[in-house]
């Protein structure tokens, strides 16, 4: 049996912003998560770093922690962000009244908001709708969430931290109303564990109130679903946002090549609610449609969905009224010492929730130690000596890119590539090398082609996944990883996660790549025909 | 000034290639319009006819025919016979054109080896993708080219364990000196079957082959014998290295397609087939259900094209054949619309391999593969479609794209030929 002082169940960025705080303060900690990491809401959003315009008038003490979180991450974290600035923009359609009580919301929250004029703006921005009214520029950024919260991992394994991926947590024990340990099974193996523990924190996001059902309490988190839609085009050099009060389908974030339009709110039954309807995407365009007038002429990537961990006290509102500021509930208060949750929230926010639960667990563990994460880089910045010799083993244009994904790792994987004969591109659209791949395969939490994709962004870009999946698991079988599926289910099972984001937007120039999708691995390769005439 | 033709054939993939080189064949006056190289320049270049009905694997594809339904495109169009002529049309124009294809196997369907590893059914295959004399061999070498990102030796040889009918026998992994320069580009087997047609390149792979051949009776390729004279290349290297080659069915660049293209533009050319490039049909002319011209699209404005009969091979959702927005599909050129379902949820099935609505989306035709509208009436009087326009198949879990483009695509060209 393990033994540890804390227990974090969740690997989003909340439980991984505190397993890095907790290590940082010295404190022991073992971070359970049921899936890979930022399998959920974390990776499941658009990427947005909030500079709380959008709550400036609801709910003006969270817009005032997101300008403050967001000015923090762009420091610490500089690596994940890209500083892209935000306009919101008043649409014809939007009520001007709203306009003179945001300005001053957000002068009151501190958030520099700085009128355009909108010839200015459309100079700018020559894809918004040429009949807007008004237009301000705030300093909202894009965040790879995903790299974000990979890097507080490594940031955190390098403090002492632990982390064990495809865990479900089946059990907590308690003895004379006290903690005592956590009971988890390893998805993949079967195989059951214990981990004694003082402390447990619940930080599972949309799942949170079925970690406490273990232990028969109650907590008010209402998983809420929302649909994004992510494009081939970079149509705004800048986040858009619409200057109203917040509604659906009213943000565009830029990253890379890419757009992300989102999202809807609609309550979820449960919190793995991942697939995106139809019905979404369609209103989702319907409501773009205002401010970028020719959006269906661009091609559709995929279509994803997430849940939003909303706190909902009893008796108060749901869905887009409901607050988006975060909970901490101390279970001790409830009987079961040493038990505590932390849900609601934002992305943004992530690390100041880190810091308010770290300084509650230590208070109770007696541990005086400072929080530091608002001051240390996640990730140390790699040496210019070592950006020059990655230029030897990547294409010169990528390494950037390369450093910036892999953090810590950096290092490790230009050595890797040195010692390789080649480090041949395996997914161009991403710029994913051979010797980044074989890396990240070979980390223990990645237990599958999907577990790539995910760290590296492999089949994220224009093909998505119809190229480098077959080249791809060629690779893996090659350098024999060690993966529970079979060289033909992986790639089966990785075409299927992508198709899942294909099919609510299956009209257009989507369909045709989807078409090629099925002509290279159907009709060319047989991998539908071969599954029943392969042994395992 | 509007060009005049007997018959205006539109696309140029297989099926549009063989519609139109058998109507010039009749003596007809034939123009081919083409927008783009048509998807045998991503095809495994070998001849699927059915490999499988309703998720069932079939050894012999005429036997098959008869459980598929009356609206499925062989069923319309007379099934074994049509489709056999037509099987024994192309062989002879093959031939002609400087490939050689392998007799039929024995059960029917070949099992071809593809650079996944997997076998997939297919009927009618060059002699370079005969993988017949892999049955009397004990050992066989897999070959790739360095750097070659999408040819994984040891992929392929982990699939074929899974794979009873290798039970027993050994394989070995071989990779072949990259013989080009490259930056950080692919390099693809169409790279290398067109250096194979050089000298140097020829000498290159012979002798690159040569310790593997003393070793192995069988050696396994991607396709890289050559482009234009693949047929030489590879009867010379089985002959001096005396072993079989066989090469294996690779994804895009398609290797073995553009040979077939080749082949099919070669007899198209010797027909008197006038064909015209870039040629983007934008609309149609239509009076009283007959089409009098189809317009297509140039820098210098519209550019008109009259015939008697039309055949519309545009291909489906991929080419361009059929146009789709939510909810919603129709014909790209004359605009028909194809019965779809109004939500687009139930268009695809959430398995990406399951039985899915698009997959046999496409025009519905009469016999004569005439297109009709929803209470089955003759839409348009000499119009027809040939290939995967058509609806009531579907190419990738049937294993029948290539078998359905020539058989509809030679009947249609036939029809229109004898009017």
């Amino acid at each position: 049996m393990k033994h540890t002082t804390v227990v974090i169940i969740g690997g989003g960025a909340t439980g991984i912003g505190i397993l890095r705080d907790l290590s940082m303060r010295g404190v022991k900690a073992v971070l359970l998560e049921q899936g890979g990491i930022a399998s959920g809401a974390s990776s499941r959003f658009h990427g947005l770093l909030h500079s709380g315009g959008r709550y400036a008038v609801k709910d003006n003490e969270a817009a005032k922690e997101c300008i403050e979180e967001n000015m923090i991450l762009r420091r610490i974290g500089r690596e994940c962000v890209e500083e892209s600035e935000g306009f919101f923009v008043l649409s014809q359609q939007d009520d001007p009244a709203y306009e003179k009580p945001w300005v001053e919301a957000c002068a009151k929250a501190g958030i520099k908001a700085e009128p355009v004029d909108v010839k200015e703006a459309l100079r700018l921005e020559p894809n918004l709708d040429p009949t807007i009214k008004a237009v301000y520029r705030v300093p909202d950024s894009s965040v790879d969430g995903f790299r974000l919260v990979w890097h507080n991992a490594m940031s955190a394994r390098r403090y002492g931290g632990e982390m064990l991926t495809h865990h479900e947590v089946i059990g907590i024990d308690q003895e004379g109303g006290k903690v005592k340990g956590v009971r988890a099974r390893n998805l993949v193996t079967g195989e059951e564990i214990r981990i004694s523990c003082d402390i447990v924190v619940n930080a599972a996001g949309s799942w949170a109130a079925k970690v406490v059902e273990l232990v028969g309490l109650e907590v008010g988190v209402q998983p809420d679903r929302g649909t994004l839609v992510a494009f081939n085009h970079r149509f705004t050099s800048r986040v858009i946002n619409r200057l109203h009060m917040s509604s659906d389908g009213d943000i565009f974030v830029p990253h890379g090549s890419i757009t992300i339009l989102g999202t809807t709110s609609f309550h979820a039954d449960r919190p793995d609610a991942h697939e995106a309807p139809t019905e979404d995407v369609l209103k989702l365009l319907d409501i773009g449609e205002v401010l970028i007038p020719n959006l269906r002429s661009y091609r559709i990537l995929r279509a994803f969905a997430g849940t939003r961990p909303l706190y909902v006290a009893k008796g108060s509102a749901a869905g887009r009224a409901a607050s988006r500021g975060f909970h901490i509930s101390d279970h001790g208060e409830e009987g079961l010492d040493g038990m505590f949750s932390i849900f609601g929230g934002k992305f943004t926010t992530y690390r100041l929730m880190a810091e308010k639960m770290c300084d509650l667990v230590c208070a109770k563990l007696g541990v005086h130690a400072e929080c530091r994460t608002a001051i240390e880089p996640i990730i140390e910045s790699p040496s210019p000596a070592m950006l020059e010799k990655a230029t030897k083993y990547f294409p010169v244009h990528s390494v950037p890119l390369v450093a910036n994904r892999l953090g810590d790792a950096f290092p490790i994987v230009v050595e890797r590539a040195a010692a390789m004969k080649s480090n041949p591109l395996l997914c161009e659209c991403e710029m994913v090398s051979r010797a980044e791949i074989e890396y990240v395969a070979s980390d223990p939490s990645s237990q599958s082609m999907t577990d790539v994709r995910l760290r590296t962004r492999l089949g994220m870009g224009t093909c998505q996944g119809t190229y480098c999946s077959l080249r791809t698991i060629g690779a893996l079988t090659e350098c024999r990883m060690p993966f529970p599926l079979s060289p033909a289910d992986n790639l089966r099972d990785f075409l299927q996660e992508r198709w899942k984001g294909l099919r609510p937007a299956l009209w257009g120039l989507q369909a045709r790549e989807m078409e090629l999708g099925r002509a290279v691995y159907a009709a060319t390769l047989n991998i539908d025909g071969a599954k029943d005439e392969q042994k395992i | 000034m509007n060009r005049k033709s007997d018959i205006v054939v539109v696309g140029s993939g297989l099926a549009g290639m063989s519609a139109a080189l058998t109507a010039a064949q009749s003596g007809k006056s034939v123009t081919l319009l083409t927008h783009g190289a048509g998807t045998l320049a991503i095809s495994s270049g070998c001849i699927d006819v059915l490999g499988y009905v309703n998720g069932k694997s079939v050894y012999d594809p005429f036997e098959a025919m008869a459980e598929l339904p009356a609206e499925h495109p062989y069923s319309l169009i007379g099934g074994e016979e049509t489709v056999r002529e037509a099987l024994s049309w192309l062989k002879g124009m093959c031939k002609k054109g400087g490939i050689d294809m392998a007799p039929a196997a024995e059960q029917g369907n070949h099992r071809l080896i593809t650079v996944m590893g997997t076998l997939k059914p297919s009927y009618l295959c060059p002699d370079s993708f005969n993988p017949d004399c892999l049955k009397d061999v004990h050992r066989a070498a897999v070959v790739t080219v360095e750097n070659m990102k999408d040819v994984h030796p040891g992929l392929i040889i982990d699939q074929f364990h899974r794979y009873d009918e290798f039970a027993g026998k050994e394989f070995m992994e071989a990779v072949l000196p990259c013989p080009i320069e490259h930056a950080h580009r692919n390099i693809t087997p169409l790279d290398i079957a067109r250096h194979v047609e050089t000298p140097e390149g020829l000498k290159w792979l012979e002798e690159s082959l040569a310790p593997y051949a003393r070793l192995y009776p069988v050696l396994l390729l991607p396709p890289i014998c050559g482009m234009k004279h693949s047929q030489q290349v590879w009867n010379h290297l089985c002959t001096v290295l005396k072993v079989k080659i066989v090469e294996m069915v690779s994804i895009p660049p398609g290797v073995a397609g553009l040979r077939l293209r080749e082949a099919f533009k070669k007899a198209l050319n010797l027909a008197g087939v006038y064909t015209v490039e870039s040629a983007e049909v934008v609309r149609a002319e239509v009076e009283e259900g007959v089409c009098k011209a189809l317009y297509s699209a140039t820098a210098h404005g519209e550019c008109g094209w009259e015939a008697d009969n039309f055949i519309i091979a545009t291909g489906g959702l991929l080419s361009g054949g059929i146009s789709t927005a939510p909810g919603k599909a129709w014909e790209s050129i004359f605009r028909l619309p194809l019965e779809a379902p109004e939500n687009t949820e139930e268009w695809s099935s959430p398995d990406i391999f399951g039985s899915s609505f698009f997959a046999s989306m496409g025009m519905r035709v009469n016999s004569e593969l005439k297109p009709l509208d929803a209470e089955g009436n003759e839409v348009l009087a000499n119009v027809r479609f040939a290939g995967r326009i058509l609806g009531g198949y579907d190419f990738a879990a049937e294993k029948s794209g290539h078998g359905v483009a020539l058989a509809t695509g030679r009947y249609a060209g036939m029809l229109a030929g004898k009017e």
